[in-house]
């Protein structure tokens, strides 16, 4: 497990785009943590990472964003997901093991995320800083 | 009688044309491509190397499910898509069954899997004799333990096939002996056993329309768990 303090939503981007730097192209990031803790502006520094200049928001009503980038990028927001059914029919299946995966509101299918993957957990500090708790990547 | 079928149940796309029960061509494709992007453009490969016209195909036929939810739409819309303007009809196929037509050698039973995660499995039995193929159960989702128990009640060979087969055939290796895991080449759904099995449909008068097409999604067992849970908090809230 790997700990980082980052000071603002700046030092959150560079965060994510070195844990980028790790990738090899078909992970999945699961990352955990409430509203405001920083988890658009990490998908923002990855996709960075992996070279896309689209623009990211949270898919909170899309369900599912994609970026094109040195991998693909799904970016997935599980707010509104509660059952298998509704995990079943937003494809996420269909797009493992052909992108980069990375998943906000985790919390909500935590019982069928893949075993081998990326936990990121986030936990508010202080107005601007966060603690950052990795589990699973390579070495940043 | 001709017939086209095609596959995007899984990762890969096939489309395979049967001339009177001859195979005339089958193409399959296993690249990291949306099936969207790739199933056309198979089909009208197929279609110019054969040099068959579309308007002389007499059947549409397509594996309109258990797979993967996109995959199961993207083949049944074009299916439909296709068949519509013709008014022909078409052959709803399980992707279970198809599997099974597509490994018709041996004798035994046709144990059809595919994963459909958390330890669950699609899968339906067939029996295999002297190339005929006959269903046993119906489709089904159930666990990788319970299909293991009613495995055990089968003393012919039973052979493993489908995306879920190699993963089966770990779990099972210590509790049954007559496990074959069929060879690769042809182990996965391909739209030739579409194809076989939409002409049993032929003879059975069991094709429909292409608004009657549909896909099929197969309810997990788990999901069921979760739906009852849920249903019985509205009622205490209720």
């Amino acid at each position: 497990m790997q700990k980082f303090i980052t000071g603002s939503p700046e030092e959150t981007e560079q965060l994510a785009e070195r844990l980028a730097a790790t990738l090899e192209g078909t992970e999945v990031i699961a990352m955990f943590g409430g509203l405001g803790a920083g988890k658009t502006a990490f998908t923002r520094g990855l996709a960075r990472g992996l070279e896309s200049e689209d623009d990211v928001s949270s898919p909170t009503f899309a369900l599912v964003h994609e970026y094109s980038g040195k991998y693909p990028v799904y970016h997935f927001d599980m707010y509104r997901i509660t059952s298998w059914d509704d995990l079943y029919t937003t494809g996420f299946f269909d797009y493992m093991d052909n992108g980069v995966m990375i998943i906000e509101w985790s919390e909500n299918i935590q019982d069928f995320l893949p075993e081998n993957r990326i936990e990121i957990s986030i936990r508010y500090i202080s107005e601007n800083e966060r603690e950052f708790e990795i589990k699973g990547a390579k070495e940043i | 009688m001709k017939i086209l079928a095609v596959d995007t149940t899984a990762s890969p796309v096939s489309a395979a044309l049967l001339s009177d029960g001859r195979l005339l061509g089958e193409f399959y494709l296993n690249v990291r491509t949306t099936h969207s992007q790739t199933l056309m453009p198979v089909v009208s490969a197929l279609l110019e190397a054969s040099k068959t016209d579309v308007n002389d195909i007499d059947v549409f036929a397509v594996n309109a499910g258990p797979g993967s939810f996109t995959g199961v739409r993207i083949g049944v819309a074009s299916i439909k898509g296709m068949s519509m303007p013709l008014d022909k009809p078409c052959a709803k196929v399980s992707t279970l069954e198809a599997m099974a037509y597509g490994m018709p050698y041996g004798e035994g039973v046709v144990c059809a899997v595919m994963d459909a995660r958390c330890s669950q499995v699609y899968n339906a039995l067939f029996r295999l004799d002297n190339g005929k193929v006959e269903r046993i159960t119906e489709d089904r989702a159930v666990s990788i333990e319970e299909l293991a128990s009613e495995l055990e009640c089968y003393e012919d060979t039973v052979y493993l096939v489908g995306d879920g087969a190699e993963l089966c055939s770990k779990s099972f290796e210590e509790r049954l002996e007559n496990i074959v895991l069929v060879p690769e080449n042809i182990r996965f759904q391909h739209a030739y056993g579409t194809a076989k099995a939409a002409m049993k449909m032929i003879e059975e008068n069991k094709l429909c329309s292409s608004d009657e097409l549909m896909p099929v999604y197969l309810r997990l067992p788990q999901a069921e768990r979760e739906l009852k849970a849920r249903l019985e908090k509205q009622k205490e809230k209720g």
